[in-house]
């Protein structure tokens, strides 16, 4: 069994990682790198909705949406990195990292997560539903990987709480 | 009565510039109820309580509105919720 835990010297990590759920670690830096339109769309979504705010919109993309990308892509490049330290352990492998870096893997997994469903269109339903997973097809591969990596944000957000 | 017309429109070019601008963050169903109510503790400094209403109110009602004021500010905002990739729009004040 996967385990999170915190060390004395301001360090997070997980042991006992089995084989697919290490690679779906190494897969968090990839999905947020914006090579689908539809992801770009949600991860850079128009400051307004209202037509007559054309001006603000055509800033937004020109001025703040690219100060987003450098900002997203500094967080995706702290967690590339901090993985480069995942080690095998036996059948199993482990991997710790800077406490320090915790904000850069929750937008990392947030990027993630958000582009994974907008890629493969999930409703509200479907992310919500619980008891195993079925992974017989890419979609639920996706699933898997959406809810697995929302396990790993909602322990940052409890580490970074208390 | 040319005066009046001038300034009926000049008084309501005026209440239209004071309207305050407001932020409203959208529902969506990725983001973590845990995590939408950190981000608001981070960018507003609300309370535990005040942040987990609002996010209570985003989720159950589709949206909340999260902060109103000046339109620089409320754009401010916007950027910062987008930063932690929050659904957020400026609309104005009703």
């Amino acid at each position: 069994m996967m385990e999170f835990y915190e060390t004395d010297e301001d360090k997070l990590g997980f042991r006992q990682v089995p084989p697919l759920l290490a690679d779906l670690l190494r897969q968090i830096p990839r999905w947020g790198e914006g090579d689908c339109e539809i992801a770009e769309e949600r991860l850079f979504p128009a400051p307004s909705s209202d037509l007559d705010e054309e001006t603000l919109c055509d800033d937004w993309k020109a001025f703040v949406q690219p100060e987003l990308h450098e900002l997203f892509q500094s967080a995706r490049q702290t967690v590339s990195s901090d993985l480069r330290a995942l080690v095998e352990e036996e059948d199993t492998f482990a991997l710790e990292f800077p406490m320090a870096h915790a904000e850069a893997w929750l937008s990392a997994l947030n990027q993630s997560r958000l582009a994974l469903a907008a890629q493969h269109g999930f409703e509200e339903e479907e992310l919500s539903q619980t008891g195993p997973l079925e992974i017989v097809d890419e979609r639920g591969l996706a699933l898997l990987q959406i809810n697995f990596y929302a396990a790993i944000q909602q322990w940052l957000v409890e580490v970074l709480d208390d | 009565m040319a005066t009046e017309i001038e300034e009926q429109t000049s008084s309501r070019t005026r209440d239209e510039v004071n309207k305050p601008w407001q932020v409203v963050v959208h529902n969506d169903p990725i983001n973590l109820m845990s995590y939408v109510s950190r981000v608001f503790r981070k960018v507003f400094g609300f309370s535990r309580d005040k942040a987990e209403t609002h996010m209570l109110e985003v989720h159950h009602h589709g949206r909340s509105i999260v902060w109103s004021g000046e339109r620089e500010k409320a754009e401010f905002f916007v950027q910062q919720l987008h930063s932690y990739l929050l659904l957020a729009t400026i609309e104005r004040g009703q």
